[in-house]
């Protein structure tokens, strides 16, 4: 849920790696970084590269919808757009301007877990980012006008990305289902009830739970002189008060013992979609590279097993994935198949099921597992190779995992995954009673309902 | 080999001083008072106080290595080692929809789509696993307006040739087998019945229609019939004609050098016999010339997806630089008044910007949002608001040079994708620029002034000129549209329906 859609510049495509070893051929690129953390408990991570003279700066905050209590789902996606409405020395608005006028971009996006704010900048203007996010984490302008102006686009948000969408309310449905913990089962975006009933006293105690320095990561990558931007970020931040450790979220996940079931109408939608979602591993657990390597071994390309037989040989569907989202709270696998017309949403379970079964019962050949690892290198490489990319990532596992060096381990991690582990998880969580079964069909459309 | 200097002339990025308060005012106004809103500055309000560099950045735009293989291949290479990963393009003029024979329309864009599913050599399942293996990426596709097929690889640096072994296999021999081609057409028959429940889509497809009529310029979506009739032979001839060397583009960008690539791809593709007749070249769709409005009935939508625009310039016309900056004022972005006026301001919506669109034919331009249905014509009149305002007022200066500055910084943030700095190359050689274009591109745009953007406004958003396009509930939006114009109504099969 970004603040943003449609920025050309805002998706990470570059390619720039400071290397602090020789590229050979089998050797994985090492991301260097410098840490420290302020009094106050921010955790500053800085990587110089002085490929090109740009540089970003992430702000990733440890709140997501997990954090939402109840009856406000979706404001901490509301709380996100609430940071663009002005502080004490920007005024509402006068951030878009003050990035992309000086050749910038920006955007903040929210998910389950965290709350991330991010610049590209010139380098020349090193200054501004750290001000801009310095200011708004010491003194957000927190009004009611600002707050019912941004309920309004998040609005209309949902309704372009959920209510006026094929399967947009599908998405909410499986999750709902899925999870009996609330933390996970009520969608980013929220209801559209629990966000008008969102007040100024919401957003005031929000922002001073959960946007204190001490619950921050902050990370800056690029053209940048890490000793004195490291000065910079002290002065700029420093001063800002650390508040009390936000509360804790229960996130328990009761065992599930039977498979769940349900059927939704849909009527913009015009093909009939099956999703197959089952409970798998948090982020960072010992299993969890082995579900990743699974993931791929279904569903990735065109190689992939659910791919060539229900999509090509069996052409039950014309299109089919696999994935695993990384939360760091219980996870749900994914499995996701659209129904070809003529064909039943029961024949292409049944098909999934079936390769699921041969992975489970083997073998998963090794160019399956090499083609994991390469992906994982891959990825490595093309995705690092941005500053962008780098500071979200180097945030991103110092907020999730403990360690922004994590980010330097990946590749090896994968590596060390087996065709016997991909089998073992495969049996111990793609199992029927704890699968979750929504199936969207679409809804013959009635008379127009009218404006709403 | 006709190789070129790889950097050329600094280019003197110039970051004008901190910004100024920029009080919330309506510029002075000529003509009659606004009925609408002033211009959207009520939603901002700029303190001045953030400190932005008033320092020249000296920024080296790097320009590829360029050659022309025997065969006709133009080469470009940008080596950049910064990460051991290689990105190739295949751009192959004359392939793409916009040449698609007038009895089968789609063609190009199945012959793309094919490419993979098969050679003399291979199957679709062997191309599959051996690119994967590898997690290399192969992909093709034409556009069905496009005048280019391109086919677009990447790799890490340590499989690129037998990445290129797979990418010479399929632009150079696809079998188009006749059991691969009937799985396509099932699933692609599949994914447009899918396609039809998207609004955007929708929108784009009667938009376009509406700007180029059964000109090229105005293909969305393949017909199914088109799909049904599809044969082997017919993948085969279009590719026969149309997929021929010296009409083709290989853009290389990363961790390679001019003389490996030349040598790689002289390899691989110098037996490719060349057609020795020129690329195709495309001509302007018809000019409109009365105003209108079209509504797409899409029944229990709770959004309208507006669209609204004109027909504009192509790329090689004087004008596109002062319609770079009027569009960057309009819409370009959450600076633009589009997305200030409408969201920051009424709340209409998630986003509101505008395009310009200017390809070796006559393009467009093009505003879009998507507002809840019930200030649907609110929304449009405030959109309209928008182009009166730029034609009847002249541009504050302040906002003026802000959009300016915008787009010439920015490319700083390109010189961190060595591949944007290749699409640049390929732009400047795919219309016939001049070789120094990119290095005067930021001159250029300094030089537009608010005078030169009124006078495009005048002229390109003319009431006359303006289309409107609307997707969403019928019964609901048709009123606040019908003060704009005789509503032609059509369903979401693209059938006319009616008129309000």
């Amino acid at each position: 849920m970004p603040v943003l859609s449609l920025l050309k510049r805002a998706a990470p495509v570059v390619l720039a790696l400071a290397v602090t070893m020789p590229l050979g051929a089998q050797t994985a690129p090492k991301v260097a970084f410098t840490e420290s953390t302020l009094a106050n408990g921010l955790r500053v991570i800085i990587a110089e590269d002085h490929a090109a003279p740009v540089y970003s700066i992430v702000v990733h905050y440890k709140v997501g919808s997990r954090n939402e209590r109840e009856g406000r789902t979706g404001f901490a996606h509301l709380f996100e757009h609430m940071m663009f409405k002005g502080s004490e020395n920007v005024g509402p608005g006068e951030h878009f301007l003050l990035v992309f006028n000086n050749g910038g971009s920006m955007n903040g996006t929210t998910n389950k877990d965290r709350t991330v704010y991010f610049e590209t900048l010139p380098s020349n203007q090193i200054d501004l980012g750290i001000f801009l996010e310095a200011d708004r984490m010491r003194s957000l302008a927190i009004t009611k006008d600002n707050l019912d102006n941004q309920r309004n686009a998040v609005q209309e948000e949902r309704r372009l990305g959920v209510d006026n969408q094929p399967y947009g309310r599908t998405f909410e449905a499986v999750d709902e289902l899925a999870y009996d913990n609330r933390a996970y089962e009520h969608s980013v975006i929220g209801s559209m009830t629990d966000l008008n009933a969102a007040s100024v006293d919401d957003v005031a105690s929000f922002f001073r739970m959960y946007y204190a320095p001490n619950n921050a990561v902050l990370a800056i990558v690029g053209d940048v002189d890490a000793k004195s931007t490291l000065e910079k970020v002290k002065k700029a931040f420093g001063l800002i008060p650390s508040q009390p450790t936000p509360p804790s979220v229960d996130m328990t996940e009761p065992v599930q013992k039977a498979e769940r079931r349900q059927v939704i109408e849909d009527p913009l939608a015009r093909l009939t979609r099956v999703d197959m979602v089952f409970k798998a591993p948090a982020r960072g657990t010992p299993d969890d590279d082995a579900v990743r390597v699974l993931a791929t071994v279904l569903g990735g390309g065109q190689s992939s097993r659910l791919y060539q037989q229900i999509v090509r040989e069996q052409q039950l569907s014309p299109a089919v994935s696999a994935s695993i989202s990384g939360s760091i709270g219980p996870d749900l696998f994914r499995v996701m198949a659209m129904v070809a017309p003529g064909k039943t949403p029961e024949a292409v379970e049944a098909a999934v099921y079936a390769e699921i079964g041969k992975v489970a019962s083997g073998p998963v050949a090794d160019w399956e597992v090499e083609k994991a690892r390469n992906l994982a290198k891959r990825s490595v490489v093309g995705g690092l190779t941005s500053s962008l990319t780098r500071a979200i990532l180097l945030a991103d596992y110092a907020a999730a995992e403990g360690d922004p060096g994590r980010i330097n381990g990946r590749i090896d991690r994968i590596a060390r995954v087996t065709a016997a582990d991909v089998q073992r998880v495969a049996r111990t969580y793609l199992t029927p009673e704890n699968r979750t079964v929504v199936t969207t069909v679409p809804k013959a459309a009635a008379a127009p309902k009218g404006g709403q | 080999m006709n190789a070129r200097t790889r950097w050329s002339a600094v280019l003197a990025l110039v970051l004008a001083a901190a910004v100024a308060a920029l009080v919330a005012q309506a510029p002075p106004v000529q003509q009659a008072p606004p009925a609408q809103p002033p211009p959207p500055s009520a939603a901002i309000v700029v303190k001045g106080k953030a400190p932005v560099s008033d320092r020249i950045l000296q920024v080296k735009l790097p320009r590829p290595m360029e050659a022309d293989l025997p065969n006709g291949i133009h080469l470009m290479v940008l080596e950049d080692r910064r990460a051991p990963q290689v990105a190739v393009n295949f751009i192959v003029r004359g392939a793409g929809g916009y040449f698609d024979p007038a009895d089968h329309i789609g063609v190009a864009q199945f012959t793309a789509m094919m490419l993979r599913e098969g050679t003399a050599t291979r199957t679709s399942q062997q191309i599959a696993e051996q690119l994967e293996r590898m997690a290399a990426t192969l992909g093709a596709g034409a556009g069905m307006a496009s005048e280019d097929a391109t086919i677009s690889a990447g790799a890490l640096t340590e499989y690129i040739d037998p990445v290129l072994d797979l990418t010479a296999d399929v632009v150079l021999n696809p079998s188009f087998p006749d059991a691969e081609l009937a799985r396509f057409k099932a699933r692609t028959r599949a994914a447009l019945m899918q396609q039809r429940s998207m609004p955007a889509l929708l929108a784009q497809e009667r938009f376009m229609a509406v700007l180029a009529g059964d000109h090229p310029a105005g293909r969305v979506l393949p017909a199914v019939a088109s799909l049904d009739k599809t044969t082997r032979e017919s993948l085969a001839a279009f590719h026969k004609a149309r997929y021929v060397p010296d009409h083709v583009i290989v853009a290389i960008a990363g961790d390679i050098s001019m003389a490996d690539a030349m040598r790689k791809i002289q390899a691989r593709f110098g037996a490719w016999p060349k057609a020795g007749v020129p690329a195709p070249v495309s001509a302007d769709p018809p000019a409109l010339t009365a105003p209108g409005v079209f509504l797409v009935a899409r029944p229990n939508a709770v959004q309208t997806n507006l669209l609204v625009g004109v027909q504009a310039i192509k790329r090689t016309d004087p004008d596109y630089f002062t319609l770079t900056v009027l569009n960057k004022i309009v819409g370009g972005g959450p600076t633009g008044r589009l997305f200030r006026h409408l969201r920051e301001e009424k709340g209409y919506t998630y986003g509101a910007y505008s395009n310009l669109s200017a390809p070796a034919y006559r393009g467009l331009w093009m505003a879009n949002t998507d507002v809840r249905t019930e200030v649907t014509g609110a929304a449009l009149t405030d959109l309209i608001e928008e182009l009166r305002q730029v034609r009847d007022v002249p541009v504050p200066q302040k906002e003026f040079d802000d959009a300016r500055r915008s787009l010439v910084a920015a490319f700083a943030l390109d010189l961190e994708n060595p591949m944007s700095a290749v699409g640049n190359a390929v732009t400047r050689y795919r219309y016939g620029l001049p070789a120094d274009y990119w290095d005067r591109y930021a001159s250029r745009i300094m030089a537009v002034t608010p005078a030169d953007v009124q006078a495009a406004a005048k002229q390109y958003f003319d009431s006359g000129r303006v289309q409107i396009v609307a997707v969403g509930n019928g019964d609901a939006i048709a009123p606040g549209l019908k003060k704009f114009g005789t509503v032609q109504v059509f369903d979401t099969d693209g059938k006319k329906i009616g008129e309000k």
